[in-house]
């Protein structure tokens, strides 16, 4: 019930609201507060979430203390060898205890999936001419492009991360996203059960002041693949389970961290091809021998690996961060070895 | 769910049950605990003094929070006492802690977090001043952060 309400609401007032909600942090000075110390709110993950880089913490983004609302805005760019990802958004974090953040990303593909276009061209012409029904990949001739928004929440249960170095408790944070990706064609295509699905995370958050070290460890509940850019679940349906993902950050100055990161990924689409207007291309093979194309449904199987990053996080000052990552993401659907650089600016308030 | 609730909130519980009382008068008990040369890093008694009238030059050219210790008077007096207490909780055992109580002496000030947070920034400015490490600065972090509960009221 709760989701289908979500699901009805629409994402574009969604992301309205949170900048309204900004602006009203900032308008009423009553509200506003940035007394967290430098460095402390995190930066932004790419869903938008405070956190590392690919990972939610249990820390509320900005630098607001218990006393007041602040907010970021957010941009990350990571051209990978066949993808490039730019995601961009806001997320205000309120009186430290709740966080709500909207990101928008798009994920060009460049050529990768120009052979699937090529073959559903190729098949158009044969089968289309046959069926009489146009095949619709969601491939576009140039530059196909995944977008995807996602809208997370996150609220800090119990915990201190920072200044309780006299015990273990970490701080703990529980929340979730809606995710909704709209090339719905192209994840038909490439097998995906679902286009719009929700995800929960739990984080525990801590410093280690005498080893200068932060760790966090997150358990996320989802059926995503690729963090749900190449959609949720596969043929064998959405059904969640739970990936671990930490993060380890040790801190080299007062403005300066450097970590790495680890987020498990899914097998939904393991070891699967791709789908052309409800025909798997496996059992297309002789088809596609005749045409000449006799290796295409072996170089079209998917993949999915976990996902690394080494990271370091520059914090020159409490209203911009700038994160350089090396990303390596190896397989992503079609095409191995997705390995590069990864910025991220963070501009809070 | 609920049961995870549950069962979050009894971790907590343990976890609360398992952490040892904070002392005043001794080394602070962080994990992991701080280095045994914690002392020796910062240059020992002298460099403590110097580190901590660092921070009181830094606390005092701040506007969020300079007023507050102006109240509360006698800024030697308070340099004084913190040198002790910093020498205490950094592991040293040759000083004895002459000041109220953490508690008794914030009691009444109304401090937030947002004025705790500044003299921590005081604190890391302090360091670089005074040419430590910043590995070292994080050991005297460790040691005073816990006070956090006592200082902070609003």
């Amino acid at each position: 019930m709760e989701e289908a309400k979500r699901a009805k609401f629409p994402v574009s007032k969604g992301a309205a609201l949170v900048v309204a909600m900004l602006a009203s942090g900032l308008s009423q000075a009553g509200w506003y507060d940035s007394g967290k110390v430098l460095a402390t709110g995190g930066v932004s993950m790419i869903d938008g979430a405070g956190g590392g880089g690919i990972t939610p913490w249990a820390t509320i983004t900005g630098y607001g203390t218990k006393e007041g609302i602040n907010g970021d805005l957010h941009y990350t760019y990571a051209p990978l060898a066949n993808y490039t990802l730019h995601s961009l958004g806001a997320a205000v974090g309120f009186w430290d205890r709740f966080e709500l953040s909207y990101t928008s990303s798009a994920l060009t593909t460049g050529s990768t999936f120009d052979t699937v276009g090529l073959v559903a061209d190729t098949l158009g012409g044969v089968t289309g001419s046959l069926a009489g029904t146009p095949i619709n990949t969601g491939i576009e001739p140039f530059n196909t492009t995944i977008e995807m928004e996602s809208i997370g929440a996150k609220v800090r249960v119990f915990g201190e991360a920072i200044y309780d170095s006299d015990n273990l408790i970490p701080q703990i944070a529980i929340g979730g996203f809606y995710k909704n990706n709209k090339n719905e064609d192209l994840l038909k295509t490439l097998k995906a059960d679902k286009a719009k699905d929700w995800e929960a995370y739990i984080s525990a958050t801590k410093i280690f002041f005498p080893i200068n070290t932060l760790i966090n460890i997150t358990a996320r509940y989802t059926a995503a693949n690729q963090t749900g850019l190449v959609g949720f679940g596969g043929p064998d349906g959405s059904d969640k389970e739970i990936r671990p993902e930490i993060s380890l950050a040790y801190l080299l100055r007062k403005d300066t961290v450097i970590g790495i990161e680890w987020a498990q990924h899914g097998d939904n689409l393991e070891g699967e091809s791709v789908e052309i207007a409800g025909l798997d291309l496996t059992g297309l093979q002789p088809t596609l021998e005749a045409l000449g194309l006799g290796n295409v449904s072996g170089t079209l199987t998917q993949h999915e690996s976990d996902w690394y990053d080494v990271f370091v996080a520059f914090f020159p000052n409490k209203n911009l961060s700038i994160t350089m990552a090396y990303a390596m993401l190896g397989n992503i659907t079609i095409t191995p070895d997705q390995h590069g650089f990864y910025m991220s600016l963070q501009a809070s308030f | 769910m609920k049961q995870i609730f549950r069962t979050i909130a009894m971790i907590f519980v343990l976890c609360l049950a398992a952490s040892p009382s904070f002392s005043q008068t001794g080394k602070t008990e962080t994990y992991p605990p701080i280095d045994s040369d914690a002392l020796e890093q910062f240059g020992g008694p002298e460099g403590v003094r110097n580190w901590v009238e660092s921070l009181f030059y830094y606390i005092m050219l701040d506007n969020r929070i300079n007023h507050v210790f102006r109240e509360f008077g006698n800024i030697e007096r308070q340099i004084y006492l913190n040198t002790q207490l910093l020498q205490l909780v950094l592991g040293g055992n040759e000083v004895e802690y002459q000041g109220a109580s953490m508690a008794a002496a914030h009691a009444d000030l109304g401090i937030t977090l947002t004025q705790f947070n500044a003299v921590v920034e005081a604190a890391y400015n302090a360091c670089e001043r005074i040419q430590l490490t910043y590995e070292a600065c994080n050991l005297m972090i460790a040691g005073l952060a816990p006070y956090k509960h006592a200082i902070v009221t609003r």
